[in-house]
């Protein structure tokens, strides 16, 4: 038997990094988290093993966005009339490269995975939501790149600008059926995507911000688990900066 | 047919504050007949899709009750 109380929540990049910090928060709140990536990682496997029928993964490449909706929402992953009642948007790729470099290819490949792939998926989540009458909430995972340039990212940056502004309008337009948006920018932590910087450069971003160290995934993990929650039913079109103080 | 439109157009117009309608049509205009705005008419649409397995809304807009039936192949 299923808790009609528990909420569900669909979750992208759950396999490492930011994403798998996320799943374990929101599984020890309570939710039920239905969780996406291209792999499923051993440390996904032993959350989905201590928190027994509360963990569902499907292996889904955001490289392909309207394969990735059909498997997420045409199939029996996330049934049109089983409610979800948020989605975290988390999963990203970033290709580096000074801009005189752009390489086309790429820059559309990081595109279909950090914006078009997000785009559809909320899409089909507020449809679900509508169809379930459900106050839903929708985060996206930023980054602080899009506010302050970094040398080589720039590419990756539009990525984030464009998902911030996509979130400020899907705010506005479905506000009046009770769903919510925001985003969340955390600034450089010391896992995942950032680990391929260079000490130097790690320590430069870490001096440029007020409390002089890495942002900590738990804290970014925190502030997306406040934003679906009944606690943040106020705030919606937001972005919260959670970069210890880098602006 | 017809009678499942209505139940899901009234439960439509009920959320959003509006009285039931006794009737439909097949000439019963959506926008101007029952009111609907893009968001109404965003949740008829997914209303139908859960109810019949197709979207009626995928390649262009329905403006009438016949444009739905049409569409559902009735
Ligand atoms: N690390 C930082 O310092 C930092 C700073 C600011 C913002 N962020 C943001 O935080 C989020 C998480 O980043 P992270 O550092 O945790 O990165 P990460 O360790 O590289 O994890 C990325 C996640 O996304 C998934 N993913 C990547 N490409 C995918 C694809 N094509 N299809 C499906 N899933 C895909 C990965 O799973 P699979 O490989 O299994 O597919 C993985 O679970 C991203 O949105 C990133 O932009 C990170």
């Amino acid at each position: 038997m299923q808790n009609k109380t528990t909420k569900n929540v669909l979750l992208s990049g759950a396999s490492k990094g930011l994403g798998l910090c996320i799943c374990g928060k929101l599984l020890k709140s309570g939710y039920r988290v239905y969780a996406i990536s291209r792999t499923l990682s051993g440390h996904l496997r032993e959350l989905g093993e201590a928190h027994k029928g509360r963990l569902f993964f499907k292996e889904v490449d955001l490289s392909d966005p309207i394969g990735a909706a059909n498997a997420v929402f045409k199939g029996d992953f996330i049934p049109r009339a089983f409610p979800l009642d948020a989605f975290v948007s988390n999963a990203a790729q970033s290709y580096e490269d000074i801009v005189s470099n752009i390489d086309e290819a790429k820059l559309e490949g990081m595109f279909k995975v950090n914006v078009f792939s997000p785009m559809l998926l909320t899409k089909y989540a507020i449809r679900n939501m509508l169809l379930n009458r459900r106050p839903g909430s929708i985060v996206h995972i930023s980054s602080i790149c899009a506010h302050t340039g970094y040398k080589g990212l720039s590419m990756y940056a539009a990525t984030k600008g464009a998902i911030e502004s996509f979130s400020i309008g899907t705010a506005r337009e479905w506000g009046r059926r009770g769903i919510r948006s925001n985003t969340v920018s955390p600034g450089f932590m010391e896992i995942g995507m950032a680990t391929s910087l260079s000490d130097e450069d790690a320590d430069k971003i870490r001096r440029r911000n007020s409390l002089k160290k890495a942002a900590d995934p738990e804290s970014v993990a925190d502030t997306v688990a406040f934003l679906i929650s009944d606690g943040a039913s106020s705030i919606t079109g937001q972005n919260v900066c959670v970069d210890c103080g880098s602006r | 047919m017809l009678k499942e439109l209505l139940d899901i157009i009234n439960s439509i117009r009920k959320n959003s504050g509006k009285q039931p309608l006794e009737n439909i049509s097949e000439t019963t205009n959506l926008r101007e007949d029952l009111g609907f705005d893009s968001f109404d008419l965003a949740e008829l649409e997914v209303n139908i899709e859960d109810r019949f397995g197709i979207d009626v809304f995928e390649k262009d807009i329905p403006i009438s009750v016949s444009d739905i039936l049409k569409k559902l192949g009735r």
